[in-house]
């Protein structure tokens, strides 16, 4: 399933706490126009260096696919990080 | 009905044995051999679906202990690895020659996607364990 919901955490050393949560299928929608000319850009990419435009695509959408679940979280200190997709 | 159960009640049908004879036999035969539920299938074991990679340091490089914790769902390590296939064979022979540079003598031509398929399915089994005075590390999955 695509992801539905990043959200990222920090901690500043100065102990300023941010929450950020990002709902992809919203933000996809309303960036919709990049997107394409990015897929546009990549398709050109892909035909320049010889890569399979069609595979390129497959991959990044299998990519996209297994992204919920992942979850990185890194803390030194008072400094801390955390990305999870959901 | 299995086999020692039946013969059980024959002996207490023959009446070679008490009907609390009977009883305690039969609960010695359960305890011994737990039935399953009817309809029960005996299930493997669930395959790990993520990579987890956690650290924790006492070493302080900046303000205070290191933690790390990461997990990585083995579907997103079976996409990137899927992506390998796509590099064009020319830049796999610069990539070849620039290690070859350097000292290291890997063929990546060599390399096909299913090997490194084949290496993602075996990291199930996969557990590291590094215990340092200053630091531990596990990677493992679950």
């Amino acid at each position: 399933m695509i992801p539905q919901l990043v959200t990222v955490r920090y901690r500043r050393s100065s102990g300023r706490r941010r929450r950020l949560y990002v709902p992809v299928v919203p933000v996809l929608l309303v960036l919709s126009p990049l997107l394409l000319l990015a897929v546009l850009g990549g398709v050109i990419a892909c035909l320049a260096t010889r890569v399979s435009p069609v595979g390129a695509l497959r991959g990044a959408g299998r990519l996209l696919w297994a992204l919920p679940g992942t979850r990185f979280e890194f803390e030194e200190g008072r400094t801390a990080l955390l990305i999870s997709v959901r | 009905m299995n086999e020692q159960r039946r013969q059980i009640l024959e002996m207490l049908a023959d009446g070679k044995i008490t009907a609390d004879e009977a009883e305690r036999l039969i609960d010695a035969l359960e305890r011994q051999q737990p039935e399953s539920p009817p309809g029960a299938v005996s299930r493997p074991k669930p395959r790990p679906k993520y990579l987890r990679v956690v650290m924790n340091s006492s070493e302080t490089y900046g303000d205070g202990p290191t933690r790390l914790n990461i997990r990585v769902p083995l579907q997103l390590l079976r996409a990137g690895v899927r992506l390998t296939s796509l590099i064009p064979p020319q830049a796999l022979t610069k990539i070849n020659q620039q290690l070859d540079k350097s000292g290291v003598p890997i063929d990546l031509t060599e390399l096909r996607p299913q090997h490194l398929e084949d290496l993602v399915e075996q990291l199930d089994e996969v557990t590291i364990d590094i215990d340092d005075p200053d630091s531990q590390m596990q990677v493992f999955c679950e």
